[in-house]
C-alpha cells in the first residue's frame, strides 16, 4: 500500500472528493510555556523543541496549495516561543488561509501587539479554554492561565484578530455543565460557532494519567501533519510518551517535497476499509 | 564466527510502533531486524526491499549463485550477520559444508569449486568486493569466458545490494536471530 504512486492532480481530485481532509498541519515547535497535565506532546519549557523552519513552513504552505489542500493549520508546543513566528504566518497566509492554535498567554502588555500583525482576513488564532471556573481551568492548565486567556481574547478582537475558542474535556461533549463557558466565551465576543469543544485524546501525557478516551490509529482524525520528526497520519499523531515521540501514526520522513507524504497518506486510505472515519468528535 | 553479544545501534521497531505506512511488514509475524530498523524512514521500506527481494532473489543465474555471491561478498565485507543468515540459505540452495567453508574462506577455493568456470565467477565476485578500484582484465576476461554478460550484470547487481546489506547490519550491529544461530550449530557451521 504505500507504493502507491499518484500524480499531484490526484491530490487535489482526492481533496475535491472528499477522500482526503483539505487541512495541512504543521507543528512548528514541540516547547511550550505551559506544562498541561494532558498535553498530547508533553510540552513544557524544557522540552525538546524539535522545531520546522520558517522556510519549511513556507514551504508547506506554498506547496500544499500546489498540490491542491485549501487550508492549514498550525500548532505545537506554543508556536508564539518562536520569534520569527508572526511573519512567517502571514507569509503562510498569501498560499492558504490558515489557523494557528496558541495557550493565549504570551499576549500580556505590549506582546499584544505581536499577535496584532496577525489581524488577517485568512488567520484565525484558536486559543484553549477548559471551563469558566479558574481554577477548574488552571488545574489543567496551569496558574492565571484563566485570568491570561479571559484578558487576551478582547484585546485580540479589538485589534481585528480573528479568535477561536477550544476547549478540551474529559466529559461529555454535550454537558450541560458546558453551558456556563459557553456564556463567557460569547460574553469574550467569540461566536458560537468559533468555540470547539472536543474530548482529551489518551495520547501523550494524557495517556500517562490516564486521561482521555482511548484513540486507536484509525480513530484518530486524519489530516496530513508535518513535523521536524517526519509527517503524521493526523494531527494527534506525533504525540509524545515519557520522551519518545510515538510513530505509530508516522506516514513518511521526507517532509519536503509535500507530495512525498501527501502521496504516502492518500496511499494508506486508499489501503483502508470503508468507514474508518472520526467516530470520537476529535477536531 | 562471533556475534560480540551488542547492542543493536538504532531502535528496531515492533508492530507496536511501526510506522502506520508500514505496518503489514509486522502483522505476519518478525519480520527480522533489518526490516524491523528500515521501519525508522518507512518511505524506504517498499523501494529498499523490492530492490532487496530482486537483487538477491533466484533470479535467471538460480540460488546456487546467487549465494556464492551472497556469502562470499559478506564474508569479504567482515558481515557477521550476513553471512550468519546466508550460511543457512546456502545450505538450504544445495550447496555443500564444504563449499560453503571454501565461500567463507575457512579452506581453499580450490578444494570447494574444482571447475574453472565457478572458480571464474567467484573471482568476479572476489574483485568486486574485496578490493576497490579498476577491476583488472584478466578477471572480467575469466568470467566472460564462461557466463554470458546478463549473468555477469545480474550477478553484479547482487553484490553490489549485498555490500549494502552488509554495511546496514553490521553499521546498526543488527542481532542474528536465535533461530539462524540454532541452525548453524546444529549444521557445525557455527
Ligand atoms: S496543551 Fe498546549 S498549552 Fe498545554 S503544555 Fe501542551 S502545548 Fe502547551
Amino acid at each position: 500500500m504505500s507504493d502507491t504512486i499518484v500524480s499531484t492532480g490526484t491530490i487535489a481530485a482526492a481533496v475535491q472528493s472528499g477522500e482526503l481532509p483539505a487541512r495541512v498541519w504543521m507543528y512548528s515547535n514541540y516547547h511550550c510555556n505551559l506544562a498541561c497535565s494532558y498535553c498530547l506532546t508533553e510540552s513544557s519549557p524544557r522540552s525538546e523543541r524539535r522545531q520546522l523552519t520558517a522556510e519549511q513552513m513556507i514551504a508547506v504552505a506554498e506547496q500544499a496549495r500546489e498540490l491542491g489542500f485549501t487550508a492549514l493549520g498550525i500548532t505545537g508546543g506554543e508556536p508564539f516561543l518562536l520569534p520569527w513566528l508572526p511573519e512567517t504566518v502571514l507569509a503562510m497566509a498569501e498560499h492558504l488561509p490558515l489557523v494557528l492554535l496558541t495557550n493565549g498567554t504570551l499576549f500580556a502588555g505590549d506582546r499584544i501587539e505581536r499577535a496584532a500583525a496577525l489581524a488577517h482576513p485568512d488567520v484565525a488564532l484558536q486559543i484553549s479554554l477548559d471551563s469558566h471556573l479558574p481554577d477548574v481551568n488552571d488545574m489543567a492548565r496551569g496558574p492565571d492561565n484563566f485570568a491570561k486567556v479571559v484578558e487576551a481574547v478582547p484585546r485580540l478582537l479589538a485589534r481585528g484578530v480573528r479568535v477561536r475558542i477550544a476547549t478540551t474535556t474529559g466529559g461529555p461533549l454535550d454537558s450541560p455543565a458546558l453551558s456556563p463557558l459557553q456564556h463567557l466565551v460569547a460574553s469574550l465576543g467569540v461566536a458560537e460557532a468559533d468555540h470547539l469543544i472536543r474530548p482529551i485524546v489518551r495520547r501523550g501525557r494524557a495517556d500517562e494519567f490516564g486521561l482521555g478516551v482511548q484513540a486507536v490509529a484509525r480513530d484518530i482524525p486524519c489530516e496530513l501533519t508535518i513535523t521536524g520528526d517526519g509527517a503524521f497520519w493526523g494531527s494527534f499523531g506525533p504525540t509524545v510518551r515519557s520522551g519518545r515521540l510515538d510513530t505509530d501514526l508516522l506516514l513518511t520522513r521526507t517532509i519536503l517535497p509535500l507530495a512525498v507524504p501527501a502521496n504516502a497518506l492518500l496511499g494508506v486510505l486508499r489501503g483502508m476499509p470503508e468507514g474508518t472515519d472520526a467516530r470520537l468528535g476529535i477536531r | 564466527m562471533r556475534d560480540d553479544g551488542q547492542m543493536p545501534r538504532v531502535d528496531l521497531f515492533d508492530l507496536d510502533h511501526a510506522p502506520i505506512t508500514v505496518q503489514d511488514y509486522f502483522t505476519v509475524g518478525d519480520p527480522g531486524p533489518i526490516v524491523a530498523a528500515l521501519a525508522a524512514v518507512p518511505e524506504l521500506m517498499a523501494p529498499t526491499l523490492g530492490f532487496i527481494g530482486a537483487a538477491l532473489g533466484p533470479g535467471s543465474i538460480g540460488v546456487r549463485y546467487k549465494e556464492f555471491a551472497i556469502l562470499r561478498t559478506s564474508v569479504l565485507q567482515g558481515c557477521s550477520y550476513c553471512i550468519h543468515a546466508h550460511t543457512t540459505v546456502s545450505l538450504d540452495a544445495g550447496l555443500s559444508n564444504l563449499e560453503i567453508r571454501a565461500l567463507r574462506g575457512e579452506v581453499a577455493l580450490e578444494v570447494g569449486f574444482p571447475l574453472d568456470d565457478e572458480r571464474a565467477l567467484i573471482g568476479w565476485i572476489d574483485a568486486l568486493a574485496g578490493a576497490t578500484g579498476p577491476i583488472p582484465d584478466d578477471v572480467w576476461h575469466a568470467a566472460q569466458r564462461y557466463w554470458p554478460q546478463h549473468s555477469l550484470v545480474e550477478l553484479t547487481v547482487t553484490v553490489g545490494a549485498t555490500m549494502f546489506l552488509n554495511r546496514f547490519a553490521t553499521g546498526f550491529q543488527l542481532p542474528t536471530a536465535p533461530h539462524v544461530t540454532e541452525r548453524l550449530v546444529a549444521a557445525g557451521m557455527a
